[in-house]
C-alpha cells in the first residue's frame, strides 16, 4: 500500500468521520448490556455445534454439526436424530407441507420428511453451486427462499468472508419442489438469516452491513429495515410480535480498525493461522495465542464484563418498525456466546448459542 | 564501570526517528522560540539582500542604537504580560520620561548622575500610580492602563508645547550627558549595552529568583498564586513600578540621542511593544514568556519596520503589515497554548519495526519445554481477595511471604497457614521488584518513585531515585520513572531495571507497543552511595537477577521476548548477550532456583497477531491514535506461566495455568523451602505450588547470603 493509499484512507477518515465503520452505537437503551442471557435456562446437554433451531408443535428441530435432532418433551430434555448429513447442517425452515428444509454445507438444500428421513436435494440450475447457504425460509405458497452468504464460500468460512470485506452473497428462490433455482438478489454482505416480513416482503439480515435489509420478492431493494447495529446479525425469524434476531458477534474499534488496514489483515490472513485472526469469534478465552485487547486483562481474577469482548452472547427482539424492544446478553467473561439462532415454541423462546454449543430455554415470566 | 550502549538487538531496528525528535522537542519551553528566533534571522538576511550594507557591522552598531530604546519599552510590556495584566501606558510613559530627563537636564540643570535618578524615578511614580490602580485597588489593567495612556500622553502634549521654545533654545555642554546618547563602550552603543545588563538581570530575576516565580505564578493563575501565600497585591503593584522604571529608561537614553520632544514621540509604542513581546512568544494569557523571547520579537518588528521604512515603502503599509502580524501572533499564541498538549500525545508515541523470531510452540502434549499444562491451576491461594495486584513475591528467614501491591504497601503474611495479613510498610507509588540485602533490609524497586529500603522493623528509607542523565537526550532522564525489578550482587551493589524513561506506569503498555529501547539498567554502589546507569537504551528491561556464581546480570527483555546477560566480573566484565533468543512470551522476573537454574515468569505469551503488529508500527502508530485504549491489540496477558532455565540459557520445563483461572498476568516467583510462590501484577492472591524432588531446606536468603551461596563454592 503506497504513500496515497495511506493519505486517501486518511482523509476519509477526516471527511467521513461519522460512517458506519467509525462510528460504532453504543449499546443503549433497549440494547443496554444484562446479564439475561446467562441467566437463561440451559437445555439439556451441551450440544456442540449447534447452529439453527425450528419450531413445529411442540417439537423442536436443531441442526447441529453433521446431524439434525428432534427435541421434545418438559425443557426439551427428550432428544432424537433426525437424519445425519455428509455436511454440516446449518440454517433450517419448515415447508408449508410438513418437510423440513435444511441448508447443507457443500451440498446445498435437503427436503425431507421428518419422520421418514429420505433427503431430496436441490437440482442444480443457473445459480451455480450453492454450496454456502446460511439460512432458509419458506412462504405460504410454498415457495422457498434462502441466503447463501458468499460465492465460494461455505458457512464456516465467514471470518474470511468479513476479513476479505466480502460482498458476494445471494438470494435465492426455490420452487416447492427444488427442481428450479434462481438468483433474486446478489452482492449482499454476508446474508445470514431470512424471515417473511408481514407486508409481504422478506427481511435479510446482513452481517457485514450490520443491519437487516427488506427485499420485495421480485428481488428489488426496499427500504432498510434495520440499519447500523453494535453487532453482526445472524438468523432472524418472526415471533408472536415482532421478530427474533440473533447476533453473533459485536463489533469492536479493533475489528473496524483492522478493516481499514488493508495491508496488515492481508498479511494475517496469509501467515496467521484462522483460530487466531482478528474478528469476531462465536467462543473465546479457551485458547492463549488467540488475540486479546488491553481492557481484556483479568484485574483481580475477574474479567471485567465490558472489555472489549473476542466473543458475546446477544439475542435481540425486534419490533416490526425495527426498533430493538428487548435485548438478553451474556457479555465479556459469559457463558453463552456466539447467538446464531432463535425461535419460539409453546415453553418459550429457544436461544442457540453456538460458540458455547448450548440451547438456551427463555421464559420471559421467569426473569423479572 | 562504564556508560554503555547495548547494541546486540538487531540491525533491524531503526533508532532514529523524525517524529520522535519532533515530540520531544514540543515538550521543551525552550523550543518555543524557536520559530519566532528563525523568522528574525530570515528578516535579517531578506533585508541583507534588498538593502545595500544592511549586512555590515557599522549598519548592525548603528541599528542596535536605534533599537535598544525600544527594546526597553518591550520588556516593561513583557513584564506585564507576563503577571497576567497588560500595560498600555508604556508608550506615554515612555514619551513622558523624555520629555522629564530633557526638563531635568535643560531647565534644572541638574547633574547627570541625578538626571538618571530623577528620570528613573519618574518612571517609578507613574508605574507607581498604575501598580497602586491595578495591584492595591484590583483595578482592571487594561482599562486603567488605557486611562493613564491618555491622560498622560495628554500632559506629555501639553507641557511639550510649553517647553518647546525652552528646549529649543537651551543646549547643555555636559560630556556625560553627550556619553549617554552616543557612548559606546567596547564599540557597543552604551544604550545597547546597559539593555544586554537588563536582560541579564532580568532573566536571572524572572527564572531564579523567588520573586520572579512569583511573577509566573501570579499570571499563571492568580487565585492559586493567592491561596500559595504569594503576596499578590505587592508583587503586582511593584511589577508596574518596573515597567514604568524601564519605560524610563528608554525615555532617558533617547533624549539624551535625539534631544528632542514632540507629540510624535512614542505614539503606538505600546501596541508595537505589545505585538514584538506576542510575537516572541510572552503568552497574552499569562504565566508564560521570557526576556529574551520579548527580545526575539522586538527585534523582529523593529527589523521590519526600520527595513521597510529604508526600503521607501509609506508608513501606512508598516503599519497595517504590524497589525496583521499582532493578530497572526495572537492566533497563533491561543491556538497553540491550548492544543500544545494534545499536539505532543498525537506525536508522543512512535512504535518501531521489531521483528521477533518465530515463538517456539506451546501447544499442550508437545515435546517442547514450553508446552501448556495445568500445574499452576491448582496452586494454593495465599492471602485470596486480601492483595491488590502482588507483583512481586518474596519470603523471609522467618517463612513469612512479602507481596508487593498496587496500593503501594508491602503486605506480609505470617502465621501457620500464613493468614495472618499485615501491612509491613506503605511506601507509595507502585512497588515492585523486591529483594532482601545482607542485613535483611527488604530492598523494593518503586515505580514512580525510585529505590526504596525496608528496615526488618518496617521503616522505610530512600535508597536512590535518580541516576546520570544522558546528555544527548532532549527528555531529562535523570529521575528514575520506573524502577521495575533489581538485585543484589554479592558486592552488595543494587542492579535494578528502569523499564521506560518515556512513559509511566499507568502508560507502559505503550512503551511495549512502541518497542523503542527507551528502558536501562542502572546500578546503585552502597559504598560511594552513588548511582550510574550500567546500560543505556535497553528494551524495557524487566526482571533483573544477579546469576548463582555473582559474576553476571540476567535481564529479562519484555519487549524482544529475549533474557541477556551483562557480565559484572570476569574476564567478559562489561560485556551483555544474548541468553535466551526465542520466548514464546514476554518476560518478566528472573529468580534464583535451588537446583543451580533459574525461574521466569511470562507475563504474556506471543500471540501470532500480535508478533505480527510488532513487525508494522505504521499499524501500531495508526491503532494507537485511532483506536480507543482499551480496545488496543495487546500480547496475551490471561493466562500463567513460569519457565525454567538453567545457566547456558536451555529453557528446563514450564509450569501454566494456560487459561488464567487461577493465575493470570503471572509476573513472579519465588523458591522457598520446597515450594514456589506466585505472584501476578492484577492478580488478587499469591499462588503456591509444591515443588517436587528439590532442596527443601533451600531459601532465597541463604542462596544470596547464607549457607547455599553458589559463588563462593
Amino acid at each position: 500500500m503506497g504513500f496515497l493509499t495511506h493519505l486517501g484512507r486518511d482523509v476519509r477518515n477526516l471527511l467521513f468521520r461519522d460512517s458506519e465503520q467509525n462510528a460504532i452505537p453504543s449499546m443503549d437503551g433497549a440494547l443496554g448490556p444484562n446479564d439475561r442471557l446467562d441467566r437463561c435456562e440451559p437445555i439439556g446437554e451441551p450440544l456442540p455445534g449447534a447452529d439453527d433451531a425450528v419450531a413445529h408443535g411442540d417439537r423442536l428441530y436443531v441442526s447441529a454439526g453433521r446431524q439434525v435432532l428432534r427435541l421434545s418433551g418438559e425443557g426439551f430434555r427428550e432428544r432424537a436424530l433426525v437424519h445425519a448429513f455428509e455436511g454440516e447442517a446449518g440454517g433450517l425452515a419448515l415447508h408449508p407441507d410438513g418437510r423440513l428444509i435444511v441448508c447443507v454445507a457443500g451440498r446445498g438444500l435437503a427436503a425431507l420428511d421428518p419422520d421418514r428421513p429420505d433427503p431430496q436435494y436441490l437440482a442444480p440450475g443457473p445459480a451455480g453451486s450453492v454450496g454456502g447457504l446460511t439460512a432458509v425460509t419458506c412462504l405460504t405458497d410454498g415457495t422457498i427462499w434462502c441466503t447463501e452468504g458468499a460465492q465460494g464460500k461455505t458457512a464456516n468460512d465467514w471470518l474470511r468472508d468479513l476479513l476479505d470485506k466480502g460482498a458476494s452473497g445471494r438470494l435465492l428462490r426455490c420452487s416447492a419442489a427444488l427442481d428450479r433455482v434462481d438468483v433474486a438478489a446478489q452482492g449482499l454482505a454476508w446474508p445470514n438469516g431470512i424471515a417473511p416480513a408481514r407486508d409481504g416482503t422478506l427481511l435479510v439480515s446482513e452481517s457485514w452491513r450490520h443491519g437487516v435489509r427488506r427485499i420485495g420478492l421480485d428481488g428489488a431493494r426496499q427500504p432498510d429495515f434495520i440499519r447500523n447495529l453494535p453487532a453482526y446479525p445472524a438468523r432472524i425469524r418472526p415471533a408472536k410480535d415482532g421478530y427474533h434476531l440473533a447476533l453473533f458477534g459485536v463489533r469492536t474499534h479493533l475489528i473496524e480498525f483492522l478493516l481499514k488496514e488493508d495491508e496488515f489483515r492481508q498479511e494475517m490472513l496469509t501467515t496467521v493461522a484462522p483460530e487466531h485472526w482478528i474478528g469476531p469469534a462465536l467462543a473465546s478465552g479457551h485458547d492463549c495465542l488467540e488475540p486479546m485487547q488491553i481492557g481484556s486483562i483479568k484485574a483481580l481474577g475477574i474479567q471485567k464484563p465490558w472489555a472489549p469482548p473476542r466473543s458475546y452472547g446477544l439475542y435481540t427482539h425486534v419490533d416490526d418498525g425495527g426498533e430493538v424492544v428487548e435485548s438478553l446478553h451474556s457479555r465479556a467473561g459469559g457463558r453463552y456466546h456466539g447467538v446464531t439462532a432463535a425461535c419460539d415454541t409453546p415453553q418459550g423462546v429457544v436461544i442457540v448459542a453456538k460458540g458455547a454449543g448450548r440451547l438456551l430455554l427463555y421464559r420471559p415470566e421467569a426473569q423479572p | 564501570m562504564s556508560l554503555t550502549t547495548f547494541d546486540g538487538f538487531g540491525a533491524s531496528v531503526r533508532r532514529f526517528s523524525p517524529r520522535l525528535l519532533l515530540s520531544e522537542l514540543m515538550m521543551k519551553q525552550w523550543f518555543e522560540p524557536v520559530i519566532p528566533f528563525f523568522v528574525m534571522i530570515g528578516l535579517w538576511i531578506g533585508f541583507s539582500f534588498a538593502i545595500n550594507d544592511y549586512a555590515s557591522s557599522i549598519n548592525a552598531l548603528s541599528m542596535l542604537r536605534l533599537f535598544a530604546e525600544f527594546g526597553f519599552v518591550a520588556l516593561a510590556m513583557a513584564f506585564s504580560l507576563i503577571t497576567g495584566g497588560i500595560d498600555l501606558s508604556v508608550g506615554a510613559i515612555f514619551a513622558f520620561c523624555n520629555f522629564a530627563a530633557l526638563y531635568f537636564v535643560l531647565v534644572a540643570e541638574l547633574p547627570v548622575p541625578l538626571v538618571i535618578l530623577a528620570t528613573l524615578a519618574t518612571g517609578a511614580v507613574l508605574g507607581g500610580i498604575n501598580g497602586f490602580l491595578i495591584g492595591v485597588l484590583k483595578a482592571r489593567p487594561f482599562l486603567t492602563t488605557l486611562v493613564t495612556l491618555i491622560i498622560l500622553r495628554a500632559t506629555v502634549n501639553l507641557l511639550n508645547t510649553y517647553y518647546a521654545q525652552t528646549f529649543a533654545i537651551n543646549s547643555t555642554d555636559s560630556d556625560a550627558w553627550d556619553y549617554i546618547g552616543s557612548g559606546a563602550p567596547l564599540g557597543i552603543p552604551l544604550n545597547a549595552a546597559t539593555l544586554l545588563v537588563v536582560l541579564f538581570v532580568g532573566h536571572i530575576f524572572l527564572s531564579r529568583s523567588r520573586y520572579g516565580w512569583h511573577l509566573t505564578a501570579i499570571g499563571a493563575s492568580r487565585k492559586a498564586a493567592r491561596h500559595a501565600g504569594i503576596r499578590v497585591r505587592t508583587m503586582l503593584f511593584f511589577t508596574y513600578v518596573l515597567s514604568g522604571v524601564l519605560c524610563a529608561a528608554g525615555g532617558l537614553f533617547y533624549a539624551a540621542r535625539q534631544a528632542s520632544t514632540d507629540s510624535t514621540t512614542g505614539v503606538g509604542w505600546e501596541f508595537q511593544a505589545l505585538t514584538a513581546v506576542v510575537l516572541g512568544g510572552v503568552s497574552l494569557a499569562g504565566g508564560k514568556g521570557t526576556v529574551w523571547r520579548a527580545m526575539i520579537g522586538a527585534l523582529i518588528v523593529f527589523t521590519l519596520t526600520n527595513g521597510l521604512v529604508r526600503m521607501g515603502i509609506p508608513g501606512y503599509v508598516t503599519s497595517a503589515l504590524i497589525g496583521m502580524l499582532l493578530l497572526a501572533a495572537v492566533g497563533i499564541d491561543v491556538k497553540w497554548s491550548k492544543n500544545r498538549g494534545k499536539a505532543i500525545q498525537k506525536t508522543y508515541v512512535n512504535p518501531a519495526r521489531v521483528a521477533l523470531a518465530a515463538a517456539p510452540s506451546v501447544a499442550a502434549k508437545s515435546a517442547s519445554p514450553f508446552a501448556q499444562n495445568d500445574r499452576l491451576l491448582h496452586a494454593d491461594a495465599i492471602g485470596l481477595d486480601q492483595v491488590e495486584g502482588p507483583e512481586d513475591v518474596i519470603l523471609d528467614r522467618q517463612d513469612r511471604v512479602y507481596g508487593s501491591t498496587r496500593d503501594g504497601n508491602i503486605i506480609r503474611f505470617s502465621g501457620p497457614d500464613l493468614k495472618t495479613r499485615e501491612v509491613f510498610a506503605h511506601i507509595g507509588g507502585r512497588p515492585l521488584g523486591m529483594q532482601f540485602d545482607r542485613d535483611e533490609n527488604l530492598i523494593v524497586a518503586v515505580a514512580g518513585m525510585g529505590v526504596y529500603g525496608i528496615t526488618p522493623a518496617g521503616k522505610s528509607y530512600k535508597i536512590t531515585d535518580e541516576t546520570n542523565r544522558t546528555w544527548y537526550k532532549l527528555n531529562d532522564d535523570s529521575r528514575l520513572r520506573m524502577a521495575d525489578d533489581l538485585d543484589i550482587a554479592p558486592d552488595g551493589k543494587i542492579y535494578f531495571s528502569d523499564c521506560t524513561t518515556r512513559y509511566e506506569m499507568t502508560t507502559n503498555t505503550l512503551d511495549i507497543l512502541e518497542a523503542r529501547p527507551n528502558g536501562r539498567l542502572v546500578c546503585y554502589d552502597p559504598a560511594t552511595k552513588t548511582t550510574r546507569t550500567v546500560i543505556n537504551h535497553f528494551y524495557f528491561p524487566n526482571g533483573i537477577c544477579v546469576s548463582h556464581d555473582g559474576r553476571s546480570v540476567l535481564i529479562a527483555s519484555t519487549s524482544l521476548c529475549k533474557v541477556f546477560r551483562h557480565w559484572i566480573e570476569g574476564p567478559n566484565k562489561g560485556r551483555t548477550e544474548v541468553l535466551i533468543d526465542k520466548l514464546p512470551g514476554n518476560p518478566d522476573n528472573i529468580n534464583r532456583a535451588s537446583d543451580g537454574t533459574y525461574w521466569l515468569a511470562l507475563v504474556g505469551i506471543r500471540t501470532p497477531t500480535f508478533d505480527l503488529s510488532m513487525r508494522n508500527p505504521g499499524f501500531r502508530l495508526r491503532m494507537v491514535k485511532q483506536v480507543p485504549a482499551d480496545e488496543w491489540l495487546a500480547p496475551g496477558l490471561n493466562h500463567g506461566c513460569v519457565l525454567k532455565f538453567n545457566e547456558a540459557g536451555e529453557p528446563l520445563e514450564s509450569f501454566w495455568d494456560p487459561t488464567g483461572i487461577s493465575h493470570s498476568t503471572l509476573t513472579s516467583m519465588r523458591e522457598h523451602k520446597g515450594y514456589l510462590y506466585l505472584g501476578g501484577l492484577e492478580n488478587n492472591r499469591i499462588g503456591r505450588v509444591r515443588l517436587d524432588g528439590v532442596d527443601e531446606t533451600w531459601t532465597g536468603f541463604d542462596a544470596y547470603w547464607g549457607s547455599k551461596r553458589r559463588d563462593r563454592s
